[in-house]
């Protein structure tokens, strides 16, 4: 069976269907997540992608860009995800060249909204959107499995969030500078690379802001500690 | 746009619900594996085919034409890498024509993404795609499903493990191209003699924005043994029940018969002396 | 092979709300249960001549797609009065679940052992063939996944091979193959040992053609045989390689020799 049938409601109304992921897919057991700050948005990830207990790509890039100040997270599906997030970006720079402007944050989370949505049961697909845009500044976004729709924050989701729940809610401060949010963004995904065995390898970050984008990447010979690239 | 036949599609859904197995497709549980050098790109491949356990085919091509500059790697169900691989090339081809421009690696990759992504994985093609174009060189994995991966070397089918472990421990940056040929046959050759599914010889192409080399049995390295004896038959051994003979000359009162010239193609099959 | 493995039931909703959907797997079952038998491949081949037997076996171990071992012998000498065999006369070979052929092997030899230590004489191999038969039919409800032949010289002096299922049927035969590539092997043996589809040139037509008779082929011809054989196997079956282990019987004891295998 390559679509599964099976699917519940657990005790805590949330639907359970570990199923769903086609057999011998590509899967994305990730740690991913975004945070607003002071001038714009972080995103940061794992690069961990595996197909069953086989490392298929140790140094993945999950975050993936759909315009200029606007990336997307990726989690669960590989193959979905990436059909996701290249509709996104064709729709997006189509939209930018009909306006003659960037599209907005808001404006690319309704596109991947409303794909994830109308393909709730063909997709497994858990994404997390952030963007800077003139108007509203740095904002996150979570469309978790169903495709619904969730400003917050900041976001965490993969498998190696529910290991973060905590330290975030600990150590979240609103309107951080920059190098907090960094090391904020930095340390959750540490701890969540330590705690998951579906997550792992370097964490790549990307800052949005006014300027633009700025990658980040740590390598895990040096404990996280020295910014490459 | 290709599309395939459905029409039994309802009979032979019955016919499983039944109990009737499915069909066995010819599977190349496979090694192939990709690098880049400087200058180019090296792709690889065993030459066993497979059906169950028992090998269909000893020295089958896994290393497909795309594009002068662009061939593929194949693993997974052998029909699905054939055709998908002859179906982008001919698209590329004429997306070329039309844009007067050479083809591209990341065009490659996205029709066979999306094509792949399109049939949900029913599709078994799992692709290295490789290739030197104006924007530079590149190498690629595509899977079943149509999710892609960029590396600076990849490996797939069942040998995959066995070959990524020669990458992960001899690997370094700015490989010569001896240096990648060799790399790469030495990660196949690991696939050939540790995953059962892979065997026989070792195929390499060679890309770089000069030309595409295509060595083809590269490496032998399982020569047959040859017999002790001779298992040639006496002319009678066979009993024949009956016997009617057609002569040449009588063959057109049943077909109609073109007399061509006979060309040797393809590899000669094997025959005891 | 996901291009044939559709199923007619996806035109439903692709998961339910429903309170026990977890409950019936209708395909590639999902819930663990014990599962006690591995199939190793490899294969076996056991000829018997006039007065020699000849029993072989490839030495690759292999579960699914890798190889557990290179040498791992599937021939034993069974029932000598010490653990290094040297005086044994019997030899056994099992395929199928190692570890069962393992088992049955120990429980074999330990058997001959005791009955050697009881009557003061070593077991025939007509007796321990019997036995054998015997000891897996013990375990007919739970059975040793091993398909055994047992080799040796009957009381005349002759060359004896009798095979077994794995829940003890067994036949004295003049040659036999076990295990993955017995469907390849036997055929060639059928030809080769037996002269199966051989008759004499020009001795008659169609029905009234006179098969080619049977003679004892020498230990030289047997085991040029027996290689060839495993070489032939071993192009067309990705479970059999690396190594042949072959056991020679005859009335001076018993000769091990041991042979390269393509290990693709």
């Amino acid at each position: 069976m390559e679509f599964g049938n099976s699917g519940c409601l657990s005790e805590d109304g949330i639907h359970v269907d570990m199923d769903r992921l086609k057999k011998g897919e590509v899967n994305l057991g990730t740690s991913i997540m975004a945070v607003t700050f002071k001038d714009g948005v972080i995103l940061g990830a794992d690069s961990r992608t595996t197909t069953g207990a086989y490392i298929a790509n140790r140094v993945t890039d999950k975050l993936t860009r759909v315009n200029d100040t606007i990336w997307c997270c990726r989690s669960g599906s590989a193959a979905d995800t990436q059909a996701v997030a290249d509709i996104v970006q064709y729709q997006l720079g189509l939209f930018a060249m009909m306006n003659g402007k960037p599209p907005t944050t808001q404006t690319a989370v309704s596109i991947f909204q409303d794909i994830c949505y109308a393909n709730k049961d063909r997709l497994s697909a858990g994404l997390i959107v952030a963007g800077w845009d003139e108007r509203h500044g740095g904002q996150v976004y979570s469309i978790p499995l169903g495709g619904s729709l969730h400003k917050q924050s900041y976001a965490i989701g993969g498998s190696g969030s529910t290991y973060i729940y905590g330290f975030c809610d600990a150590n979240w401060k609103e309107g951080m500078e920059e190098e907090d949010a960094v090391n904020f963004v930095k340390e959750a995904l540490k701890e969540a690379i330590k705690w998951d065995g579906s997550s792992g390898g370097v964490i790549r970050m990307v800052v949005l802001t006014e300027k633009g984008a700025d990658r980040h990447l740590y390598l895990p010979d040096t404990e996280y500690q020295v910014r490459h690239e | 746009m290709p599309g395939f036949d459905f029409s039994n599609y309802n009979r032979n859904a019955a016919l499983h619900a039944r109990g009737v197995p499915l069909p066995k497709a010819t599977s190349t549980g496979t090694t192939i594996v990709g690098c880049i050098f400087e200058g180019g790109v090296v792709i690889a491949a065993d030459t066993r085919a497979t059906s169950g356990p028992i090998v269909a085919d000893k020295n089958c091509e896994k290393l497909h034409y795309i594009s002068p500059n662009i061939w593929c790697a194949g693993a997974g169900t052998a029909a699905d890498t054939e055709f998908t691989t002859a179906l982008i090339s001919s698209q590329l081809e004429l997306h070329s024509l039309s844009t007067g421009r050479k083809p591209r690696v990341v065009t490659c990759m996205t029709m066979l993404k999306q094509h792949l992504f399109r049939y949900q994985g029913h599709i078994g093609a799992y692709l290295v795609v490789a290739g030197v174009d104006p924007t530079g060189t590149h190498l690629f994995t595509v899977h079943a499903h149509g999710s892609t991966d960029k590396l600076p070397y990849v490996t797939m089918g069942s040998g995959s493990l066995a070959a990524m472990s020669v990458f992960e421990t001899q690997w370094k940056p700015q490989l010569t191209q001896d240096e990648a040929v060799a790399l790469c046959s030495e990660a196949i050759q690991s696939g050939i003699f540790n995953d059962l599914g892979s065997g026989s010889n070792v195929d390499v192409a060679i890309i770089t924005d000069k030309k595409t080399t295509l060595k083809r049995n590269y490496i032998k390295p399982n020569e047959r043994v040859p017999k002790l004896k001779s298992y040639i038959f006496k002319r009678g051994t066979t009993a024949v029940l009956n016997e009617k003979i057609i002569r040449k000359e009588d063959l057109g009162n049943f077909v109609s018969v073109h007399e061509l010239a006979v060309e040797e193609t393809g590899d000669k099959m094997e025959v005891d002396a | 092979m996901a291009m044939f493995s559709q199923n007619p039931l996806m035109n439903g909703p692709n998961y339910s709300f429903s309170d026990a959907p977890k409950t019936s797997a209708p395909e590639g079952s999902r819930e663990h249960r014990f599962d006690p038998y591995t199939d190793n491949g490899g294969s076996t081949l056991a000829i018997a001549g006039a007065d020699f037997a000849i029993m072989a076996g490839d030495t690759r171990l292999t579960s699914g797609y890798s190889i557990n071992s290179r040498h791992h012998p599937k021939v034993f000498k069974i029932g000598g009065t010490t653990a290094d065999q040297h005086d044994a006369t019997i030899v056994l070979s099992v395929v199928g679940f190692a570890a069962d052929g393992e088992a049955l092997k120990e429980r074999l030899d330990s058997i001959c052992k005791m009955y050697r230590y009881r009557h003061g004489k070593p077991m025939s191999v007509k007796a321990c063939a019997q036995r054998l038969s015997t000891i897996l039919y013990q375990k007919r409800f739970f059975p040793y996944y091993a398909y055994a032949i047992l080799g040796g010289l009957d009381e005349a002096g002759k060359g004896a091979v009798y095979s077994y299922d794995p829940v003890g049927s067994y036949e004295r035969e003049q040659c036999r193959a076990g295990g993955a590539a017995a469907s390849l092997i036997m055929p060639f043996l059928d030809n080769q040992v037996n002269f199966k589809n051989q008759y004499v040139p020009g001795s008659g037509e169609g029905h009234a053609l006179q098969e080619r008779e049977r003679r004892p082929l020498s230990r030289n011809e047997v085991e040029i045989l027996v290689k060839d054989a495993f070489d032939g196997a071993v192009e067309r079956h990705i479970e059999v390689g690396d190594g042949l282990q072959m056991m020679v019987i005859t009335s001076n004891g018993v000769e091990e020799i041991l042979l390269p295998l393509k290990k693709d």
